[in-house]
């Protein structure tokens, strides 16, 4: 198995501070280091065309897989223009030829794919070759019913990832989300990673917020106005049942999953302020984590469920604290500008991602400590920051083309993409496990 | 992870989902009507636009969930029940009745704010009074907010404002029995606009008789 290298580079830098005749020279060394992370640079052939309802699924299959590949940040993705032959030419059993020419390229691996049909449903075959040591390193046959094509593409790319760098890809995740679908209703939508695929999982017509991932990515808690009042709901995502786990008068709101998924935080407006309780996933009586007239709300768990990042009001605007996962040992995150909201803790645990107000709102990071404030976004208002599950990417909400749209970006703020163009407005996204 | 041989012929079955149409889910009681025609923020207002101008929907299959398959796995059919059938709707839900034109005013908050200002108190004076006239009218207060701040922080925040103005009628005698509040957050904006002409309108404490 080919690894993911990393190499660290020493950087000497070397100032010659002047030469004073008396005392000689004075040299001052400094040593950098970097991590530098080379990206694996690949070429994707193959998949010729095979004609199904008019559609072209063998160039269907390459735009995908070349999409989910440069998405990962781990690979440089050949421009097909590029290759020294016609990568659509390009016949299983037949690769090895090719790697003379893709080895005077540098390119170290190669993609092969072909799409067939075997009854009803369709074949992808799926081929990962180590140009230089010639080997091939896996190969797969996915098959499916034809609506579930790209999440066959999906899975290649993911088991490339996955052999290439043992890191689990983020190609058959999922992103829920809230989409306004007529005047009055608003409703819970799943939807693949890269935009693919939006299905209706609530149709209640009323509001529904703030849809969030079980760690299983089996269940989706939710707030509704199903029945006059927000609450808040536990949807198994398979069979659709749906439970009521809190219906408290007043707010059951922006729920969050502990890691070990046998909890929820949701903000409860019961009895004086918005504040946060913990609830078992299976219900029970509320334990209040914070208490008072301040609004507490958007909580989101550190990934070690040690600690809890959430928003609140309670120095007087509303801001970002952490606090342990009993209430205790509460302190305020953000200083930097006077509205912070929505954080929500990165799957390793180094940063906090929000919405920042800095000229408009924006998505910013910041480290738990409160130190370390980077602003990544700057068109448009921007909210509802939500981590990709391996740390890499963040989806969040923007108006930069018009009404709300979901988008995705690398967590160091580049290739700001929109995945939904419904025409609606389209929010409150989160990313599944 | 290497086959150095020959490529692993992994035949895998994919999950055969079954996306039944989710039967006729259950409607709630429209709040449509509680749009600006039911309360406007007076003759001057921009209220016309009323909210959620968004249009049908367009989004995919809005009645159907087709559970996702996992590649790999055994080939399964699995029937799906209608969506939501675990719960009822409640029948005479807050919101569910609002006249067309309101004897109840409106009041406004100012940004981030859930203070009664100054110049709203003739609005909630008048209806203290009309509600001392009406002794078996039932409200609900709704709070809501501008389209500026984080949609789940806003949530908090309108429910605030509703409490603030329920607050107000308790102080001046309404028993607190006949006054319900909820929040709207930003959901259900009044004026439709991205500049205070619309938002002045939008961070607002709204009445609604919900029942006699």
């Amino acid at each position: 198995m080919q690894k993911l290298r990393w190499a660290a580079v020493c950087v000497i830098l070397v100032a010659l501070m002047g030469w004073p005749s008396s005392a000689g020279a004075q040299v001052i060394e400094r040593e950098l280091r970097e991590r530098i992370v080379p990206k694996i640079t690949i070429a994707v052939a193959g998949f010729a065309p095979f004609v199904m309802h008019g559609e072209d699924l063998g160039k269907l299959g390459a735009s995908v897989l070349i999409a989910d590949l440069r998405f990962t940040t781990v690979f440089d993705v050949m421009d097909p223009a590029t290759l020294p032959f016609e990568p659509r030419t390009v016949q299983l059993d037949q690769e090895r030829p090719l790697f003379p020419g893709l080895n005077s390229l540098k390119v170290q691996q190669l993609a092969v794919g072909q799409v067939s049909s075997r009854g009803r449903e369709t074949v992808v075959e799926g081929r990962l070759f180590d140009v230089a040591a010639g080997n091939m390193i896996f190969g797969k046959r996915y098959v499916g019913d034809p609506k579930f094509y790209r999440l066959m593409i999906h899975r290649f790319a993911d088991d490339i990832m996955f052999h290439l760098t043992g890191e689990k890809g983020v190609a058959q995740t999922r992103i829920a989300f809230v989409s306004t679908v007529s005047r009055t209703a608003k409703e819970i939508f799943v939807m693949d990673y890269d935009g693919a695929n939006p299905v209706a999982h609530t149709g209640n017509q009323s509001i529904n917020l703030s849809p969030r991932w079980s760690p299983d990515g089996r269940m989706i808690a939710y707030t509704s106005y199903r029945n006059g009042n927000p609450d808040l709901f536990v949807l198994n995502i398979d069979s659709i049942r749906r439970d009521v786990l809190s219906a408290q008068r007043g707010l059951n709101a922006t729920p969050a999953w502990s890691p070990d998924g046998q909890w929820l935080v949701f903000a409860m407006s019961a009895g004086g302020g918005t504040n946060l309780f913990l609830i078992p996933k299976g219900g029970g009586t509320p334990k209040a984590l914070t208490t008072g007239p301040p609004i507490s709300v958007s909580p989101s768990f550190s990934p070690n469920g040690r600690q809890i990042v959430f928003n609140s009001d309670r120095g007087g605007s509303p801001q970002i604290y952490v606090m342990d996962v009993d209430g205790t040992n509460l302190q305020r995150v953000t200083f930097q500008g006077n509205y912070n909201s929505s954080p929500r803790w990165s799957p390793r645990g180094e940063k906090i991602v929000f919405m920042c107000r800095l000229a408009g709102n924006q998505i910013c990071l910041i480290n738990p400590d409160g130190t370390g404030l980077q602003q990544l976004t700057s068109l448009g208002s921007n909210e509802d920051p939500s981590w990709s599950p391996d740390g890499r990417h963040i989806v969040f909400t923007s108006t930069r083309m018009g009404h709300r749209d979901i988008f995705v970006m690398h967590a160091d703020g580049t290739e700001q993409t929109r995945i939904t163009s419904t025409g609606q407005d389209n929010y409150l996204p989160d990313w599944s496990p | 992870m290497r086959h150095g041989t020959r490529p692993g012929v992994l035949l895998t079955a994919l999950l055969l989902a079954m996306g039944v149409a989710l039967l006729g889910c259950p409607k709630r009681p429209d709040l449509s009507q509680a749009g600006p025609a039911a309360v406007g923020p007076g003759a001057a207002g921009p209220g016309a636009a009323g909210p959620g101008a968004a249009g049908p929907a367009a989004v995919g299959p809005a009645a159907v969930v087709a559970p996702r398959p996992r590649v790999g796995e055994p080939l399964v059919t699995r029937p799906t029940p209608p969506a939501e059938a675990a719960v009822q709707p409640i029948p005479g839900a807050p919101g569910a009745a609002v006249p067309a034109a309101s004897p109840l005013k409106d009041v406004f908050f100012d940004f981030d704010k859930a203070d009664i200002r100054e110049d709203q108190k003739a609005a909630l004076n008048h209806n203290v009074g009309w509600l001392k006239a009406s002794a078996r009218v039932k409200i609900t207060v709704e709070g809501h907010c501008d389209e500026r701040g984080t949609a789940e922080y806003n949530l908090g925040l309108g429910e605030r404002r509703a409490k603030a103005v329920k607050d107000y009628l308790v102080d001046a005698r309404i028993a607190a029995d006949r006054i319900a509040t909820i929040s709207y957050g930003k959901e259900r904006p009044f004026v439709l606009g991205h500049d205070e002409s619309a938002w002045k309108w939008n961070r607002r404490g709204h009445f609604v008789i919900s029942g006699h």
